[in-house]
This record gives structure tokens, C-alpha cells and sequence, in this order.
């Protein structure tokens, strides 16, 4: 079994153990399955593959745990969706993916049910704000419900992460009750899925 | 500071976690990796955000933990 890592239109060979397979007008980087037991260094193992590659080409990371059977299985799996990865493709390319967290001191439940529905009004505005000043510094954006006050990913042109990471700092400092947690440069997992999918 | 380290390392494999198992692009295939076992990572993990956090409050963390 081999594992489909990402997707990239750059034809350019890979140095092993990774290998490109050809599909149509695109590569799709294929990796041996991996066997071993997964734990934290077998996924960043992974992960410093991927960002290599991300160094040299724009590429479209695959779903984590995706296994073909050999490399004309890998082939068959993108024909058929070149345009739509194609238009993926382009959609990143020149850019990274960063993550924000936002994460506000005292749990919910704390106080009377009125003070509670205050506190997360007061929350939701906060979180808002910290996004909407985040997603105009991006190319595209994606808020995730959670726990935490904000939960997001942010496509940055990669000549604007210093600008980014600079805003991330200047928010930090602008809410000291906050904890704001800023991590990256990811490959662009969040925005892979070509639109309309 | 080797503390420090460790703990933006935990919060950005939290985020890496995240994007392992909602992000990337879905091709048709066959999933048999273990997806349950990053999930326990995953769960085992999730606190951490809540416990950096504090530390951070507390100065013990930079606020621009930029990592990896």
C-alpha cells in the first residue's frame, strides 16, 4: 500500500522515499504506508515531508490515513478531478496556511445563567473583532467552532506572514486577558478542497 | 526555557492534529491508517491549550509562540 501525500502541477522529481506519479496535468506525491504505531514523531516526521515539499512547489496536502493499492491506483484516484485540484491549485499557491487560537481565561458556567450568556456575548464580539482584523490581513480565511474563543486558519501570502505574525503580536498586546496562540507555516490544509466540493 | 519548548511544540501539535484530520484534500481511497489512534493523541492533547494558556498568563510563555 503507498500513502497519497499531496497534489502539485510542478512535474519535478522527489527525492525518496517519496515519489511523484504522474495524472494528467498533475503529480501526485506518493509515500510507502506507513506500518509503525502512530504517535507525535511519527506525525511530524510526516509533516517536515510535507513542508519541505512546500518549500519548493505549491501543493494541495491529501486527507491524512488516504491508502491505494500501488501507484496506477494513485493515478486513477485524481483523473477525473484535475480541473477542480487544478483550481485548488491555484487558489494557494504563493501561500502558507496559519493557525490562530484565542483563548479567554474562566470556563463557561461560571456565575448566574445571565451573567454566563453576558460573558459569551461579550466572547463572541471579542472573537469577532480578533477575526475579522486577522481575515483582512489573509487571502482567505476559515473560523472553526471549539472551546476556544476563536479557532482559525488564515491563507497568507508567503511575503506577508512577517506582516501577519506582527498583528498576531499586536492583538496579543492589545488583549492582556487573552491568551492568542499563533502557529505556522502549515501547507494549506484548511484550504485544499477545491471550491464547490 | 526547555519548558517552554516542549509546550509550543504540544499546542502546535494540537493544531497539527487538526489539520490531519479535518483538513486536506479528500481523494478517493482506501482509510485503513490508524485515525483512531491520532484521534487519542488528539483528545490527550486538547487540554494542553487550556494549561498554556494559563502558563502564558503567568509569563512563563512568550505570547508569540509562533511555532514550529
Amino acid at each position: 500500500m503507498i500513502e497519497l501525500l499531496a497534489i502539485t502541477d510542478d512535474p519535478a522529481p522527489t527525492e525518496p522515499p517519496l515519489r511523484i506519479v504522474r495524472a494528467g496535468g498533475l503529480g501526485v506525491i506518493v509515500a510507502p504506508a506507513n506500518e509503525d504505531e502512530v504517535d507525535a514523531d511519527a506525525l511530524w516526521r510526516r509533516e517536515a515531508l510535507l513542508e519541505e515539499l512546500m518549500e519548493q512547489r505549491a501543493l494541495l496536502p491529501v486527507r491524512y490515513g488516504t491508502l491505494v493499492q500501488d501507484e496506477a491506483a494513485a493515478a486513477a484516484a485524481v483523473a477525473g478531478r484535475g480541473d477542480a485540484l487544478a483550481g485548488a491549485l491555484r487558489r494557494v499557491r504563493g501561500a502558507v496556511e496559519l493557525s490562530v487560537r484565542a483563548v479567554a481565561p474562566g470556563q463557561p458556567g461560571e456565575g448566574s445563567p445571565g451573567e454566563h450568556l453576558q460573558a459569551r456575548a461579550a466572547h463572541e464580539r471579542t472573537a469577532g473583532a480578533l477575526h475579522g482584523r486577522l481575515a483582512a490581513a489573509a487571502r482567505e480565511h476559515v473560523r472553526h467552532d471549539g472551546r476556544e474563543l476563536l479557532r482559525a486558519a488564515y491563507l497568507v501570502d508567503r511575503d506577508e506572514v512577517g506582516r501577519f505574525v506582527a498583528l498576531v503580536r499586536g492583538l496579543q498586546a492589545e488583549h492582556g486577558e487573552l491568551s492568542i496562540l499563533c502557529t505556522g507555516p502549515w501547507p494549506p490544509y484548511s484550504f485544499a478542497e477545491p471550491e464547490g466540493a | 526555557m526547555s519548558g517552554n519548548a516542549i509546550a509550543e511544540r504540544e499546542v502546535a501539535l494540537v493544531d497539527l492534529v487538526d489539520r490531519l484530520l479535518g483538513g486536506g484534500v479528500v481523494i478517493a481511497g482506501e482509510i485503513t491508517l490508524a485515525v483512531a489512534d491520532v484521534d487519542l493523541v488528539h483528545v490527550s492533547l486538547r487540554a494542553l491549550v487550556s494549561s498554556v494558556a494559563t502558563a502564558q498568563r503567568q509569563g512563563v510563555l512568550p505570547a508569540d509562540s509562533d511555532a514550529p
